[in-house]
């Protein structure tokens, strides 16, 4: 029996998308259209994967999400009156999901003025464009906050990262046990950023008229101001290194005494904002861009 | 002389006894001392080791013929030393070396020459060291930390290694951040430094048990 080259290339192609399709027969897509009331909050619980959240138009959330095994499923459920959109990863009954069988990858598209919190054990979170208030929790999975404006930000991690990149007019809360934070040109009424041993990496003009605290034990704090941010500036350390490279304007009247390589304070422009440096042991930098 | 010095000439002074700057040493210091005794402890043990009686004949003499049945042994190659004539008296035996005596005293030497060569003073400061590190790593956790961890650590290591990283690291904050508040009770900031560690712990305790929720 014999092939002519045209029926090798079918049977060859045959075989791969046998071969394909079984390898990918756990993975599973789904697709919702959910309503959801002006002002409602929707809750995303999952462990590992991958969670990417954008905004869109309309009252109706959009989710799309991958599961990768047969032992986990994603539950939808709502409130009646809207308000409220549940998301709940979770394993099987009695079944007991690998780290990698557990990922669930979700993709959501949030209406305008729709508050998200989302909770992850492993999973990174990317939230981009979001108009309305969000809440981000992950233990090790990278958090990723861009586009946001006149929103409240409030995120928790134990070793993940944290990267905000042009959040503004807005309120940031951050804290971190062990993962670092960065934050590019992220200003409003209030910043505050706290670690244990992560560093802090601030580069923005600390615009706003607000209060920028970034406090941590024994991670290094970072600030590159440009020339012409107008801050009311204070650094503390107890036991570590205190630097300064960005001009500043010594304040007549300060809370406490300065303390060469410790502390200092001093102001620039105006000195609209209130910005609050202080480490344990930690090194501060404050430079100029 | 210095500690250095001295035990380096320690088997000197273990074989002959030592004297003159070696004994005015051992006045001033208590470690050296305390090792000079120690070994001379071990040295009179292992002396004790070295006249050791045979066990009966007929042991030897049922290993030798058994020897001879399986052809692994001549004629007249075992009988060691006491035991050439069946017939000795057992007063001649007693006070013969035997290969296994001799195994024994070689060992004793062995050992106790490896202790004098081998002996560091830092080896106590170490163990000394660890054991005050082990009696810090168990107060570094209070009961609840403890629980915690414990909870986590069936669920997944991975979670129970990183919850105990930051627990480790969040309560270090917290002691430095008290003794900073209580050296100066009116410094505002250390106050402030305090506060943030105590808010530290309180999100890896909420994340924590938020996990533990089926």
């Amino acid at each position: 029996m014999t092939f002519n080259t045209a029926t090798r290339a079918l049977l060859v192609t045959a075989s791969l998308a046998i071969c394909f399709s079984a390898a990918h027969a756990a993975d599973s897509r789904k697709e919702a259209r959910i309503d959801i009331a002006p002002g409602g909050t929707v809750n995303i619980v999952s462990g590992g994967g991958a969670i990417a959240l954008h905004s869109g138009a309309g009252h109706q959330l959009l989710v799309s999400y991958t599961v990768h095994s047969a032992k986990i499923e994603v539950d939808q459920s709502s409130s009646d009156n809207k308000q409220r959109v549940e998301l709940l990863t979770h394993a099987l009954p009695g079944e007991k999901p690998t780290a990698d069988e557990a990922k669930v990858d979700y993709d959501v598209t949030v209406p305008a003025g729709v508050s998200v919190n989302v909770s992850t054990t492993s999973a990174p979170i990317t939230a981009d464009g979001i108009s309305s208030d969000i809440e981000l929790s992950s233990e090790t999975g990278q958090i990723t906050v861009h586009n946001i404006a006149k929103s409240h930000v409030h995120v928790r991690s134990v070793t993940a990262p944290v990267t905000l990149q042009n959040v503004t007019m807005s309120r940031v809360d951050i804290q971190s046990t062990g993962g670092a934070v960065q934050l590019k040109n992220v200003n409003g009424q209030r910043l505050a950023a706290g670690t244990t041993s992560g560093n802090i990496d601030y580069e923005g003009d600390c615009s706003g008229g607000g209060s920028y605290i970034l406090t941590t034990h024994s991670g290094a704090i970072n600030v590159t101001l440009p020339a012409t941010a107008s801050v009311d500036l204070t650094a503390r350390s107890t036991t570590g290194a205190v630097e300064n490279d960005f001009p500043l304007q010594q304040k007549p009247h300060i809370s406490f005494v300065p303390q060469q390589g410790r502390s200092f304070a001093g102001t620039s422009n105006s000195g609209s904002s209130s910005v609050e440096l202080q480490s344990f042991s930690g090194k501060i930098r404050v430079k100029k861009q | 002389m210095n500690c250095q010095k001295f035990q380096e000439t320690l088997p000197y002074i273990i074989e002959s006894g030592g004297g003159g700057e070696d004994d005015s040493h051992l006045l001033e210091c208590e470690s050296c001392a305390s090792l000079v005794q120690d070994l001379r402890y071990i040295a009179e043990q292992a002396k004790l080791l070295l006249p050791m009686h045979d066990p009966n004949p007929r042991v030897w003499n049922n290993i030798e013929q058994s020897l001879h049945r399986e052809g692994l042994l001549p004629e007249g190659r075992m009988s060691p030393p006491g035991h050439t004539q069946k017939n000795s008296t057992s007063q001649t035996q007693a006070k013969s070396w035997t290969p296994l005596g001799w195994v024994m005293a070689i060992t004793a030497l062995i050992i106790f020459a490896a202790l004098l060569i081998n002996y560091k003073p830092k080896s106590l400061q170490q163990t000394t060291l660890s054991a005050q590190n082990s009696a810090a790593d168990s107060t570094q956790f209070n009961s609840d930390d403890q629980q915690l961890i414990s909870q986590l650590s069936q669920q997944s290591p991975e979670a129970q290694r990183a919850y105990e990283a930051s627990l480790r690291d969040v309560n270090a904050y917290i002691a430095d951040a008290e003794q900073a508040a209580k050296s100066d009770p009116s410094d505002a900031s250390a106050q402030e430094l305090l506060q943030n560690a105590y808010e530290q712990k309180e999100m890896v305790y909420q994340m924590a048990t938020a996990r533990s929720l089926p």
